[in-house]
C-alpha cells in the first residue's frame, strides 16, 4: 500500500519519499529482500525431477501406508478372541477392537432409532429387547408412528411455551412444510440423526472446555488436535470412521461430531475465560462448591458464548446432513444426492430448504429454551402447572383420533392425516427447476465470454505460476513471511507445515489447491469487506446481512455446485465461484462485526476533526476493526479450503480429487488421513501469520 | 455507627489480622522467608514479584465498621481478598471469631461463607441469567434451602432494600444503583455476621453514591453488622468509617478514627488527603463539647453527641444559648457552644481557602 | 436381596435364551435382517427395493444403507452391508477385487445384463456430423478443436468420471492412441457429468464424456466411440500398451462370506437372480421418466413382472 502510494505522487521528491517510506517500515525492507531472495530462487533453480531444490523427494511417502497398516492392525489382527456367532452357529476369531467399536456403534445406533421411531415407529427397538425372531413371528408387534400433525403441534406447543407467538409460528411453519411438501419421512429421519449429535458434541464440547478450562495443559494439549480437526476436510476421515464403526446413521453421527465438537470447546474455553472475576469471587462467598461454582455461576454466565457454541454445533450437524450421507446416514441429504444426480435440481432445491429449516427453528428453539423466564409467585393449580403437558396430551390424542378419522376419508392410498408420505405431498419443485433453468437460459452464453476470459487470461496462468515454484523458493517465502511478521517461532511452525507437505508424494496437488484457495480468497475478501462495509453502516442492513450469512451457512453447499457447473462447465471457474460464494460468509459476516463495533466516540471525533464519510472509513474505522477482519480472512481461508475439497465433486485435479479417490483405495484410512493433514496443514500456516499478525494489531491498537 | 468509641468490650475481635503479606509472582514465599518481614517493594518487583499487601495488621470487633482507604494499586482490595480468602495470604495470621482463617479446609470454608460471610462488588457480579429475586435467592439455593422458602426470604430481602417490584427483572433491566442494591440484598441474604464491600459504590454516579450511601448507612442502623469496607473515595470513608486505615503500596499508613485522622495525620501521604477535608464534615459535636455545667442555661434543641458538625450547624449557631448534647441513652452528656463550631467552621481555614 | 434378584435374572435370561436358542436350529433363514446398499442413481436404488420385496415375500427382515459406491466394499466385507447388487465391471471392479483379496466378500454370480462403460458423444453430434467419421476412435484425431475447452489449452478435452473409478486407464489410452491431442479431465461425480451434457446440448456444441448402458441417457442418444477391441491384457496395468477399449462388461452380484450360511434362501435365490438390460432399463425410467419415488418404482415394477422374479426363488414358494 505504501509502495503504491509513493509510485502514485511520481512527480516530486519521489527518492526521498521512498527512503522515508524505507526507514519508517523495517518490515517493508525485509519483505522486498524476501521477494528478491524468491524470485532468485525461482530464476536460477532448474525445473528437473532430478533436482532436489525443485521438488523434494517423497520422504514421507510411505506415512499413508504405516498410518493404514497399523490402523488394520489395530482393527483387524490386534488381540483375537473367541465369538460365538449363533448365526452360523460357530465360534470365530474375532479382534477385540472390533467389537469394541461395533458395540459402541451398536448402542448409538440404538439411541437413533429410538428417537426415530419415537417419530416415526418401527420395530427396531423391540427387536433390540426382544429378537428378530420375536418381531417376525409377531406382526403386531410395531411401534407406531406419531401422526405428523402431533409432531407439528408439539412443536407449535413448545415454540409457544419457551418464547411465544413468533417462535410458534415459525415452528408450526417449519413443520408444516416438512409435512406437506411430502418431505416428512426424511426429514424426521435428518432429524433423530441430528436430535442424536448435536446433543452429544454439545455435551463433549462442554466437558472438554471445562477440563481445559481448569486445567491450562489440557488446554495446550487440546488446542493442536482442535485446529486440525476444524480444518481438516470431511471426506478425509469418512474412511477411518468407516473402518472404525462401519456404515449407518451412527457412523454419519459420529463423523458429524467430530466436526461439531471443536467449535463448541473452543466457546466453552473463550466463554468461561471471559467470566469476570468478580462473579466468580461473588459465587465463592456465595459458599459454592466447587460443582456449584461451574454448573450454577461460571456456565450460566457464560451463557452466552456457550449459546453461540450451540448455534455452531447445530449449524454444523446440519451442514454435515449431505456428507453424512456419504457412510450411511439416511434422511433429506441422502435423497438430496439422489436428486442431484438425476439432475432435478428443483427436488434438491425443495429439499435444501428442509434442511435449513430444521436447522432455523432447532436453533431458536434451543436459544429460547436457554433464555426462558420462571414465575414463583403464581399460585398455580395443578392444571396451570402442567397445563403445557396437558394440552400436549390433548394434541396428542386429537391427532391420533384425527389419523383414525384419515382411515375412513382416505380410503384409497394415503393416510395425509398420519403421514404423509415422500413426495406425495404438493410441491413447487417445477417451479423451482424452472427457476434455474430461467437462470441458466438468460445468463449461459452472456456468461460464456466472461468464463473464456477468466480461465484463459487469469486461472491458467495463475495455476501455471504456482506450478513453476521450486519447492525451495516456496519454503523460503512462506518461512519468510512467518519470520517477518512472527519471528522465528512463526517461522518454525509455518516451515515445519509447509515441509511436511512438500515431503509427501502430492506437493503438485497441494500447489493446485493453494492456487484454487489463494484466488477465492482474494475474490471473496474483496466481495466480503465491500457488501459488508456497505451494509454497515445501519443497523437494519447489519442485521439482515447477517442472516443472510447464516443461511448460506447450512444450505447445503451440493446444491449450487450443479447449477454452476452447467453455467461454467467442469472447469476451475465452477471450482472457484462455488468457492467463493461460500468463502464470502465469513469474510462478510467479520467485516460487519469489526466495524460495528468501532466505538461511536471515534465516529464523533472523527466528525469533530471534519473528515467526511470516505476519510472517516479510510483513516478511521478500517484501521481500527482491520485487526477483526483479518480473522474473517482467516475464516475464510478455512471455508474455502474446505469447498475446494468438496470443489473435488466437480472435478479438479489438487488434493480433493484424491481424498475423494481414498474411499476407494485399498489404503483409503492412511491416504485419506494423509491428505486431510495436507490440507489442515495448508490451512494452519496462513492461520499462524494471519492470527499472529491480528494479534500484534489488536496490541497495538489497544484493542486486545 | 452504632459505637464510635474503640473497643471497650474485652470479647475477641470478630476479624483480626496479625502481619499479613500478600506478594503475587512465583517465588513469593521463598523471597519473603528471604527477607524476614521486611518487604521492600523495588527489591521484589525486580524480582518480577509484586507486593500486594505487605505486613497489615488489624482488628474489627463487633459491630464495628472499618473503612480501608487507599488509591488504586495501594492493594486495598487484595487486603479484603485476604480477610475472605478468596485469595490466599502468602503469610501472616487472619482470624475470624477466634477461627484460623488460612488453617480452614475447603469444607470449613464452604460452610463459613454460606453463613458468616456477605460480600458486595464494585462491579455488582450480579449472575447476568438470573431474575433480582433468583439472584438474592442463589445464597440461600446454595446452601441447600428449598425454592419455596428461599425465595419467601428474598423477597424479605427486595423488600428491605427497596426493589419492590422489580423482582422478576433481569439485572440488566435495572440501573447501577438498583443493581447494587440487589448485591447488597444478595449479600445479606445469608444474614452474615461479617460483612466485606468492595467499593461498592464507586461504580455509581454522585448523586445515586450519595443515595446509596444512605441507604447504606440505615441498612448499619438496622443490622449492625461487623463490616470490612473498602473504598479509594476519602469523603465516602469519612462519611461512613468507625475507623480508617489508609493504605499506600500494600503498607497500612494510618489507622484510625476518622476524627484522629483528620487532627493527626501520621504520615505526609495522610496529611494530603486530609488537608483538602472541611473539619465539619468529620468531627462530631461530641469533639467540641464541653461537660455539663450545671449553671449554664441550655436550649430547647438537643443533638447527638454522635452528630457530624456540618448537619447540625446551622440548627446549633441558630440558638442563643449552648445547645443540650445527649448520648444514646438520651440522657444529657454536655453542651456544645456556638463559639466551638464557629471555630471549626472557619477557624483554621482560612489559609486554605486563601490558597484556592 | 440383591444377588437373589441377579440370580432370578439369571434364570429367566437362560430360559429365553434356551427357548429362542431353539427356534434358531433351523435349516430356515436367520431372521437377522440383509442390508442392502443404496447408491446414488435411480436403477441402483430402485433394483435394491426390488431385491428387499423378494426377499422380504420370502420371508426375510430387510434394510437399506445408504452407502457410497466405492466404500461399500469395504462394509460388506465387515458384515456392515450383506449384499452388493450392482458391481460395475470397468467402474466398480477394482474397489471390488481389492476388498475380495482381503477376503469376507464373495462372487454371488452376475447379471444377465451386459454392460458397456466407455466415453463417448450425444447423438446430435452425429446427427450435424460435427465430426466426421465418429464413432470411429480415429475420426477424433481431426476434430480435437471440436472437443476443445477453454482449460484444455487448444487440445480436445475427454471427460472422464471421478478418478476413483478407473484410476489412470483413460489417461494412458488417450496417450497411446491420441498423443498430445487430447486431454483427460476428471470430473466429480456422475452429476457433473449429466450437467456437462446438458450444457453442450443448450450450446449444441460437441463434448466427449463418460457414460454408460444401461441409462437414463439411453432416452436422448448417445453414441460410445469405438475404440480398437479389448482383449485380455492390453492394459497398461496388465503389462499391455493401452490401445484398446472397454471390454463389454459384465454386472456381478456380491455378497458376504457369511451370507450362503445365515440366510440360505435368500442366498440360492439372490444368486440365481439375473436382470437383462431391458428390465433395469424400466426400472430407472419409472422413477427418472415416469417421476415415481423409488420405493413406489419397485412396488409397480414387482407387481408387473411377477413372472419374471417369482422363479429366482425357486421351488417350495
Amino acid at each position: 500500500m505504501c509502495c503504491l502510494a509513493a509510485g502514485l505522487e511520481r512527480k516530486i521528491g519521489i527518492d526521498s519519499r521512498i527512503m522515508n517510506q524505507l526507514t519508517n517500515h523495517p518490515k517493508l525492507i525485509q519483505f522486498i529482500g524476501l521477494l528478491v531472495i524468491f524470485s532468485l530462487l525461482c530464476f536460477f533453480i532448474a525445473p528437473s525431477e532430478t533436482n532436489v531444490l525443485w521438488r523434494f523427494p517423497s520422504l514421507l511417502a510411505g506415512l499413508p501406508y504405516l498410518i493404514n497398516d497399523s490402523v488394520e492392525y489395530l482393527m483387524f489382527d490386534w488381540w483375537p478372541i473367541q465369538v460365538y456367532d449363533p448365526e452360523i452357529e460357530e465360534f470365530e476369531e474375532k479382534p477385540l477392537i472390533l467389537q469394541v467399536t461395533r458395540a459402541i456403534s451398536a448402542s448409538i445406533l440404538f439411541l437413533i432409532g429410538l428417537i426415530r421411531e419415537i417419530i416415526l415407529g418401527g420395530f427396531k427397538t423391540i427387536v433390540t429387547f426382544t429378537s428378530w425372531d420375536f418381531v417376525s413371528e409377531n406382526k403386531w408387534a410395531r411401534w407406531p408412528a406419531l401422526p405428523w400433525t402431533v409432531v407439528a403441534g408439539g412443536a407449535i406447543l413448545l415454540g409457544y411455551k419457551l418464547q411465544g407467538k413468533g417462535l410458534a409460528m415459525l415452528a408450526g411453519f417449519s413443520t408444516i412444510y416438512l409435512a406437506v411438501f411430502g418431505q416428512w419421512e426424511p426429514s424426521m429421519q435428518t432429524l433423530s440423526f441430528v436430535l442424536f449429535a448435536a446433543p452429544v458434541s454439545f455435551i463433549l464440547g462442554l466437558t472438554l472446555g471445562i477440563w481445559a478450562y481448569k486445567n491450562r495443559n489440557v488446554e495446550l494439549t487440546l488446542n493442536p488436535f482442535l485446529n486440525v480437526m476444524q480444518i481438516m476436510p470431511h471426506f478425509s476421515y469418512l474412511v477411518p470412521v468407516m473402518v472404525f464403526f462401519g456404515i449407518g446413521d451412527h457412523a454419519g453421527a459420529i463423523a458429524t461430531i467430530i466436526f461439531a465438537t471443536p467449535p463448541m470447546v473452543r466457546l466453552t474455553v473463550l466463554g468461561l475465560k471471559r467470566v469476570s472475576p468478580e462473579v466468580l469471587e461473588a459465587g465463592m462467598m456465595s459458599g459454592c462448591s466447587n460443582f456449584q461454582l461451574m454448573y450454577k455461576v461460571l456456565i450460566p454466565t457464560a451463557r452466552r458464548d456457550l449459546l453461540i457454541g450451540v448455534n455452531q454445533v447445530i449449524m454444523q450437524c446440519l451442514a454435515m446432513a449431505v456428507i453424512a450421507s456419504f457412510i450411511g446416514a439416511k434422511g433429506l441429504g441422502f435423497n438430496l444426492l439422489l436428486s442431484l444426480n438425476g439432475l432435478r435440481i428443483g427436488e434438491a432445491i425443495e429439499q435444501g430448504i428442509c434442511i435449513v429449516l430444521i436447522a432455523v427453528v432447532l436453533d431458536r428453539l434451543s436459544l429460547a429454551w436457554a433464555n426462558k423466564k420462571t414465575d414463583y409467585f403464581a399460585e398455580l393449580t395443578f392444571i396451570k402447572r402442567h397445563k403445557y403437558s396437558l394440552l400436549f396430551l390433548v394434541i396428542l390424542v386429537a391427532g391420533s383420533v384425527l389419523a383414525y378419522v384419515g382411515t375412513f376419508i382416505f380410503r384409497e392410498g394415503y393416510n395425509y392425516l398420519y403421514i404423509v408420505p415422500h413426495n406425495k405431498g404438493i410441491t413447487i419443485k417445477d417451479t423451482l427447476q424452472n427457476g434455474v433453468d430461467w437462470i441458466w437460459d438468460t445468463f449461459f452464453f452472456a456468461l460464456k465470454g466472461f468464463n473464456v476470459f477468466l480461465i484463459q487470461e487469469i486461472l491458467m496462468p495463475m495455476k501455471a505460476a504456482y506450478l513453476s515454484m521450486p519447492v525451495a523458493a516456496t519454503l523460503v517465502l512462506t518461512m519468510g513471511v512467518g519470520y517477518i511478521i512472527g519471528g522465528i517461532r512463526s517461522a518454525a511452525i509455518v516451515g515445519g507445515f509447509i515441509l511436511f507437505i512438500a515431503l509427501t508424494e502430492w506437493w503438485d496437488r497441494a500447489l493446485i489447491t493453494m492456487y484454487l484457495m489463494s484466488f477465492a480468497v482474494i475474490v471473496a475478501s474483496i466481495i466480503g469487506v465491500t457488501v459488508g462495509t456497505l451494509c454497515a453502516q445501519n443497523a437494519y442492513t447489519a442485521k439482515f446481512i447477517l442472516l443472510v450469512c447464516d443461511t448460506f451457512q447450512t444450505f447445503p453447499s451440493f446444491i449450487y455446485l450443479i447449477p454452476v457447473i452447467m453455467l461454467f462447465g467442469v472447469t476451475d471457474t465452477s471450482v472457484c465461484i462455488a468457492v467463493i460464494v461460500y468463502a464470502t460468509v465469513p469474510a462478510t459476516r467479520y467485516t460487519v462485526e469489526g466495524l460495528r463495533s468501532v466505538s461511536p466516540d471515534l465516529h464523533d471525533a472523527g466528525s469533530m476533526s471534519g473528515v467526511n464519510r470516505l476519510q472517516r472509513w479510510i483513516k478511521i474505522e478500517l484501521p481500527m476493526s482491520f485487526p477483526h477482519m483479518a480473522l474473517g480472512v482467516n475464516q475464510t481461508v478455512v471455508f474455502a479450503l474446505s469447498m475446494v475439497i468438496i470443489g473435488a465433486m466437480i472435478g479438479t485435479d489438487d488434493l480433493g480429487q484424491y481424498i475423494l479417490k481414498a474411499l476407494s483405495d485399498k489404503n483409503g484410512t492412511g491416504n485419506g488421513l494423509t491428505l486431510g493433514l495436507c490440507v489442515a496443514f495448508i490451512g494452519l500456516a496462513v492461520d499462524q501469520v494471519i492470527r499472529t499478525w491480528a494479534n500484534e494489531r489488536k496490541k497495538v491498537l489497544g484493542l486486545a | 455507627m452504632s459505637s464510635s468509641s474503640p473497643i471497650t468490650q474485652d470479647t475477641q475481635p470478630v476479624i483480626q489480622c496479625n502481619s499479613v503479606y500478600k506478594i503475587f509472582g512465583d517465588n513469593a514465599k521463598k523471597m519473603l522467608q528471604a527477607s524476614k518481614g521486611n518487604v521492600d517493594a523495588k527489591v521484589f518487583q525486580d524480582a518480577g514479584c509484586i507486593v500486594g499487601v505487605n505486613n497489615a495488621s488489624f482488628e474489627v470487633p463487633k459491630g464495628d465498621l472499618l473503612v480501608v482507604m487507599g488509591l488504586s494499586g495501594s492493594g486495598k482490595s487484595t487486603l479484603l481478598r485476604c480477610a475472605s480468602r478468596l485469595t490466599d495470604a502468602t503469610a501472616g495470621q487472619i482470624f475470624i471469631d477466634g477461627e484460623d482463617l488460612l488453617a480452614m479446609s475447603n469444607k470449613r470454608l464452604i460452610e463459613l461463607r454460606r453463613n458468616k460471610m456477605g460480600m458486595v462488588f464494585q462491579s455488582f457480579a450480579l449472575l447476568p441469567h438470573k431474575t433480582v429475586l433468583e439472584n438474592i435467592a442463589f445464597p440461600l439455593q446454595v446452601k441447600g434451602i428449598n425454592t419455596h422458602e428461599s425465595i419467601k426470604r428474598a423477597k424479605d430481602m427486595v423488600d428491605l432494600v427497596g426493589l419492590d417490584g422489580r423482582e422478576n427483572y433481569f439485572p440488566r433491566e435495572l440501573s447501577g444503583g438498583q443493581q447494587q442494591r440487589v448485591g447488597i440484598a444478595r449479600s445479606l441474604a445469608v444474614e452474615p455476621d461479617i460483612w466485606f464491600l468492595d467499593e461498592p459504590f464507586s461504580a455509581l454516579d454522585p448523586l445515586i453514591r450519595k443515595e446509596m450511601q444512605d441507604e447504606f448507612m440505615r441498612l448499619q442502623g438496622v443490622l449492625n453488622k461487623t463490616i470490612l469496607f473498602v473504598t479509594h473515595d476519602f469523603d465516602e470513608a469519612l462519611r461512613l468509617a468507625d475507623r480508617i486505615a489508609i493504605m499506600k503500596d500494600g503498607i497500612i499508613e494510618q489507622l484510625d478514627t476518622p476524627a484522629n485522622i483528620v487532627l493527626n495525620p501520621a504520615t505526609e501521604y495522610v496529611r494530603k488527603f486530609t488537608e483538602e477535608v472541611p473539619r465539619e464534615k468529620v468531627l462530631r459535636i461530641e469533639s467540641v463539647m464541653d461537660p455539663v455545667d450545671t449553671s449554664e442555661v441550655l436550649s430547647d434543641l438537643k443533638v447527638s453527641k454522635d452528630a457530624i458538625i456540618e448537619t447540625v450547624a446551622e440548627a446549633v449557631l441558630g440558638q442563643e444559648k449552648p445547645v443540650a448534647v445527649i448520648g444514646a441513652d438520651n440522657q444529657v452528656v454536655g453542651a456544645v457552644h456556638s463559639s466551638k463550631v464557629i471555630h471549626v467552621l472557619f477557624g483554621s481555614r482560612a489559609g486554605t481557602e486563601n490558597r484556592n | 436381596m440383591s444377588s437373589k434378584f441377579i440370580k432370578t435374572l439369571g434364570a429367566l435370561v437362560t430360559g429365553l435364551m434356551l427357548v429362542f436358542g431353539a427356534s434358531t436350529v433351523r435349516a430356515a433363514d436367520s431372521s437377522a435382517p440383509i442390508v442392502i446398499p443404496t447408491h446414488n442413481w435411480s436403477s441402483q436404488v430402485v433394483m435394491a427395493y426390488v431385491i428387499g420385496g423378494i426377499f422380504e415375500s420370502m420371508g426375510n427382515n430387510v434394510e437399506y444403507v445408504s452407502a457410497d459406491t466405492q466404500a461399500v466394499y469395504e462394509s460388506i466385507r465387515q458384515g456392515d452391508v450383506t449384499i452388493s447388487h450392482e458391481v460395475w465391471q470397468s467402474t466398480f471392479g477394482a474397489s471390488f477385487y481389492a476388498a475380495m483379496a482381503k477376503g469376507g466378500i464373495i462372487d454371488a454370480g452376475t447379471h444377465a445384463a451386459k454392460t458397456l462403460e466407455e466415453v463417448g458423444v450425444p447423438q446430435w453430434v452425429i446427427d450435424e456430423n460435427l465430426c466426421p467419421g465418429l464413432p470411429n476412435w480415429e475420426a477424433l484425431k481431426n476434430c480435437k478443436d471440436v472437443f476443445a475447452t477453454p482449460d484444455s489449452g487448444g487440445k480436445g478435452r475427454i471427460l472422464e468420471g471421478p478418478q476413483s473409478w478407473h484410476g489412470q486407464e483413460y489417461p494412458d489410452r488417450v496417450e497411446a492412441l491420441l498423443g498430445d491431442d487430447y486431454v483427460v479431465k476428471f470430473a466429480g461425480g456422475a452429476d457433473a457429468l449429466w450437467a456437462e451434457l446438458a450444457a453442450a446440448k443448450k450450446e449444441g456444441r460437441g463434448t466427449i464424456i463418460f457414460n454408460w448402458t444401461p441409462n437414463f441417457t439411453d432416452a436422448d442418444g448417445f453414441v460410445f466411440i469405438e475404440w480398437p477391441p479389448y482383449y485380455l491384457g492390453c492394459r497398461k496395468q496388465d503389462g499391455g500398451d493401452s490401445k484398446c477399449g472397454s471390454p463389454i462388461g459384465w454386472l456381478k452380484k456380491a455378497a458376504n462370506y457369511k451370507f450362503p450360511k445365515t440366510h440360505p434362501a435368500a442366498y440360492t435365490m439372490f444368486s440365481r437372480l439375473s436382470f437383462n438390460a431391458g428390465q433395469i432399463g424400466q426400472m430407472a425410467a419409472l422413477v427418472d421418466i415416469d417421476g415415481m419415488t423409488h420405493e413406489d418404482a419397485a412396488k409397480k415394477w414387482l407387481a408387473d413382472n411377477e413372472d419374471v422374479w417369482k422363479p429366482f426363488i425357486g421351488k417350495g414358494m
